[in-house]
């Protein structure tokens, strides 16, 4: 078990790709601690290695070599439905294209992750839902589609969906990267408002400067190898 | 439970998300309609073809006995099946009939017989010679006008002759045939007529009458049977012209549709079907070649008519059709051909004109109730047996006037039947008993035949030999047929005797298999040594057409939901690859490979159920229309299988569950390996980038 305050624990990582006869080394050694509440950036230049850096974080990856801890559990020792169980209830997601099921409304997007947990009544649930829906402007919105929202309506969405099993850690791959600069602004907004009512712990991958600036930590990525840290405090990874 | 609704809300949602989808439900659909209507149709085909043979001759059930070489086939026409006799009706009778379910056990034997006919000159020189002969001698008028009616034959004849033999190759008639008409037509045989009649009759029949080549033998197949039980059993039965025949007493029943098919005038019968044709079938003349083939035959064959008219009835006829025809024309053959010329416009007129008018001076049917028919059929030992049996009408069973199925068979009384076939009735013991008392002969046992024969006295001594007086044994035969005719014979008499086999009529047919069953029981315990067979397999290859229709039908289901299956496959492969990021997401935010697979599975058989459903409603819909409007039957034969004019299906709840049970296992099918691929999808895929 980690220290109660490293919820991400990555120890001398490496994932390799086979692409045809050639292997590609999308990360080479990475050594990443990542604490309870940071709003944590990971940067880089294209193929850089952060989308990989986060499905090992995010468990729809496993590492070639290295330990990859996750509030504690080493995802290498892990099977297909501890990997599913730890994304459910530890995890949320917010994809860069927001992913939202098609069919199904606002609130039952939201609602989804919760039906899986097979744990609330109903009401819980609703009670639930109605409360991060409020929180991220879309109560009057419930009952809409997807295809009725705008893009950032739509990822206000995946954040009230990535939020409402409480998870510890939330990721964000590119989150603002479909989005306009102003909606990306009040997207950031949204989740850093998150990460402080909450708590959560928020990582994001993005190469947007004004948004990387947001996060009171930032870790560069370059050829699939750290290539330091800044947190608000000054301190280096 | 919250994520079941869920699965079945994300399902039903997806039904209509994509145009793949729609093409899978349509094809749902139609498969299902197909199978609704198609079930529904063979299934009330089976109950409207039970109906026929059940309610016809068959009853629910037969017994037979079981060393027979072949099972009964009650409707298989001139193939008679090879069955063993029981020997004593009546012992079969008591213990089949103790079982609570069964209403009646009537005795009943299939045989085929030949009734042959002398042409129109035989039948009209008999008469002459009946009118002639001193113990039916008929007046003077009376023999004037039969002899003016064969004068008028020979005249006809002499004339087709004489065309003949314009167009025959040399040779082909007989030069000396020309001699008998020239004689035959002279005034001067005819002057010499009244001296010696039968002379003159003797050379008319055996030197004219067989230039008339309409001579006739007419194929009947016919059941022996109990007429009397026969009658209270299968209760759609009805007497339609003459009387039934007498209780206990010998007779036959001829089948309605066997007397206008075989025994009437055929012009007649032509003109009744092209009026049935018309007015009942809606067919018209101008399109139907069978019904054209009809006025063509009627047209070309008028001799039939012709030769039937008198003199006198000759000019009543003429002036009938110049009358009808608005023609001048004298020659009577000429002008039956024009009044036969029908089309759609004049064929109902000339039907009404004919009957009307026509049919008065001519005999419609051959034999009448009332008179005797020869009948010669072969006996089990393959000789050939022949009787007399009086005609008491004709008869058809309710709902099947027209069907040439039910209408095959003619009924006969058991005596009749077994004398035909070749069975030892009390009869033939006693007229074997007088005439071994007539010839003196002595019984002797096949193990003494040969010391009988050659052993004893060495000598070879001369025994009595009795003279049977032939005038006295005809005299007492013709004594012993009218006996036959009048004699009531008495239920035991009946029944105590051979029977081929035994109709079983049920109360509650629908224990139908129960009863069955325990009817072999008794048989095997009572050691009667017969088989129960059910009415299907009892009907022959018949019964087994509801079988085929159904194999025609679940064959053509299996092919479509076959193709749909495959299509089915197809699609949901492309409708997974479409979905990689979807499915991926929901395996990112925690969703297990079970809940993909049921995912994908509960989509399709949703898919599956709601087209279903709309292919049951469609399906039910056209089923209840058809059930309304009913499917008129096109022939003698659908008639039979629609058990009357028309079928009226009904909408059958096995078809229904069968349809959805096939809808729901093809869906399970054809989604189970898109389904098991979609729970492949790793989570990593929903972070693929859009494009």
């Amino acid at each position: 078990m980690a220290k109660n305050e490293e919820i991400v624990s990555i120890q001398g990582v490496h994932k390799d790709y086979p692409l045809d006869k050639v292997v590609v080394k999308a990360l080479q050694g990475v050594d990443l601690i990542v604490r309870q509440g940071d709003f944590l950036s990971i940067v880089g230049p294209s193929g850089s290695g952060k989308t990989t850096l986060l499905n090992l974080i995010g468990c729809v990856d496993v590492a070639t070599s290295g330990t990859v801890l996750i509030d504690g559990h080493d995802t290498k020792t892990l099977n297909d439905r501890q990997l599913t169980d730890l994304r459910l209830n530890t995890l949320g997601f917010i994809f860069q294209s927001f992913n939202l099921v098609p069919v199904l409304s606002v609130f039952q997007n939201v609602e989804f992750p919760l039906l899986l947990q097979r744990r609330f009544t109903q009401a819980e649930r609703a009670k639930r839902v109605d409360g991060l829906l409020a929180k991220v402007g879309l109560d009057k919105h419930s009952k809409h589609r997807p295809s009725e929202l705008s893009g950032g309506q739509r990822q206000r969405v995946a954040i009230a969906r990535a939020l409402v099993s409480r998870p510890k850690i939330v990721l964000a791959d590119e989150p603002t990267a479909n989005l306009d600069s102003v909606t990306g602004e009040t997207i950031i907004d949204l989740m850093k408002h998150m990460n402080k009512v909450e708590k959560t712990t928020f990582i994001f991958s993005t190469h947007d400067a004004k948004v990387m600036g947001h996060a009171n930590s930032v870790v560069r990525l370059a050829d699939g190898r750290i290539d330091g840290r800044k947190t608000k405090a000054g301190k280096h990874g | 439970m919250s994520w079941v609704l869920l699965l079945l809300q994300t399902s039903l949602r997806n039904v209509l998300s994509s145009f793949l989808n729609v093409v899978i439900g349509l094809i749902l659909l139609v498969g299902t309609a197909v199978f609704v209507v198609g079930g529904s149709l063979v299934d009330s085909m089976d109950k409207a073809m039970s109906r026929s043979i059940i309610g016809s001759i068959a009853g629910h059930a037969q017994v037979y006995q079981a060393s027979s070489k072949d099972s009964p086939s009650l409707f298989e026409g001139w193939q008679i099946p090879d069955l063993d006799p029981m020997p004593d009706f009546s012992k079969v009778k008591g213990p089949l009939m103790a079982h609570p379910n069964v209403a009646a056990v009537v005795p009943e034997g299939i045989n085929t017989a030949i009734v042959v006919y002398g042409n129109t000159i035989d039948q009209v020189l008999e008469k002459l010679r009946k009118a002639c002969s001193p113990g039916t001698r008929q007046p003077q008028e009376r023999v004037a006008s039969l002899k003016s009616h064969v004068r008028q034959m020979v005249s006809v004849i002499q004339s087709d002759m004489a065309k003949l033999d314009k167009v025959a190759a040399k040779g082909a008639v007989d030069p000396g045939s020309y001699a008998d008409l020239r004689r035959a037509s002279s005034p001067a045989f005819w002057d010499g007529f009244e001296a010696d009649p039968f002379s003159h009759l003797e050379f008319l029949e055996n030197k004219i009458a067989y230039l008339v080549p309409d001579s006739d033998q007419i194929f009947l197949s016919y059941v022996g049977t109990d007429l009397d039980a026969f009658s209270q059993s299968f209760d759609r039965m009805q007497v339609v012209d003459g009387q039934a025949v007498p209780k206990g007493q010998r007779g036959m029943l001829l089948s309605k549709y066997v007397y206008e098919d075989q025994f009437k005038l055929k012009a007649a019968r032509r003109l009744d079907l092209l009026y049935e044709g018309l007015t009942t079938k809606g067919k018209t003349l101008a399109k139907d070649p069978v019904l054209q083939d009809l006025v063509k035959q009627n047209k070309l064959q008028t001799r039939e008519i012709v030769l039937q008219l008198d003199p006198l009835s000759t000019k009543k006829a003429v002036a009938i059709l110049q009358g009808t025809l608005s023609s001048k024309e004298t020659d009577v053959a000429k002008l039956l051909s024009l009044f036969f010329d029908t089309d759609d416009s004049n064929l109902v007129a000339r039907h009404k004109v004919f009957y009307d008018q026509l049919a008065p001076l001519l005999e419609l049917y051959r034999v009448k109730p009332g008179d005797f028919l020869t009948i010669k059929a072969y006996t089990k030992s393959g000789f050939v047996s022949a009787v007399n049996v009086k005609v008491y009408g004709t008869f058809q069973f309710k709902g099947l006037e027209k069907s040439s199925v039910a209408g095959a068979v003619s009924l006969m009384d058991l005596f009749t039947f077994r004398d035909l076939y070749g069975y030892v009735t009390p009869e033939k013991v006693a007229e074997t008993k007088a005439l071994q008392r007539a010839a003196g002969a002595k019984f002797v046992s096949r193990d003494d035949a040969e010391a009988a024969l050659f052993g004893g006295s060495s000598s070879v001594q001369e025994t009595s030999q009795k003279t049977i007086d032939a005038s006295t044994l005809l005299s007492g035969g013709k004594l012993q047929r009218a006996d036959l005719v009048s004699r009531v014979y008495s239920r035991e008499e009946m029944e105590k005797g051979v029977a081929l086999g035994a109709a079983i009529v049920l109360k509650d047919p629908s224990k139908l298999e129960a009863t069955m069953k325990d009817l072999q029981d008794i048989c095997d315990r009572e050691k009667l040594g017969l088989k129960v067979i059910d009415w299907q397999k009892a009907a022959g290859n018949l019964g087994q057409f509801v079988f085929v229709a159904k194999g025609i039908l679940y064959f053509a289901t299996f092919i479509i939901f076959v193709v749909a299956l495959v299509i089915i496959n197809n699609a949901v492969v492309m409708a997974t690859l479409q979905r990689v990021r979807e499915i991926g997401t929901l395996r990112a935010i925690g969703a297990r490979r079970l809940f993909v697979l049921a995912m994908v599975l509960t989509e399709t058989i949703v898919l599956g159920l709601v087209f279903g459903t709309g292919g049951a409603f469609l399906g039910s819909a056209f089923t209840l229309w058809l059930g309304s409007a009913g499917i008129p039957a096109g022939n003698d034969w659908m008639y039979f299988f629609f058990s009357g004019p028309r079928l009226f299906p009904a909408l059958s709840a096995g078809s229904l569950m069968g349809a959805y049970l096939v809808v729901f296992l093809v869906t399970c099918a054809s989604a189970l390996y898109p389904a098991l691929m979609a729970s492949r999808v790793a989570p990593v895929r929903a972070m693929a980038s859009e494009d």
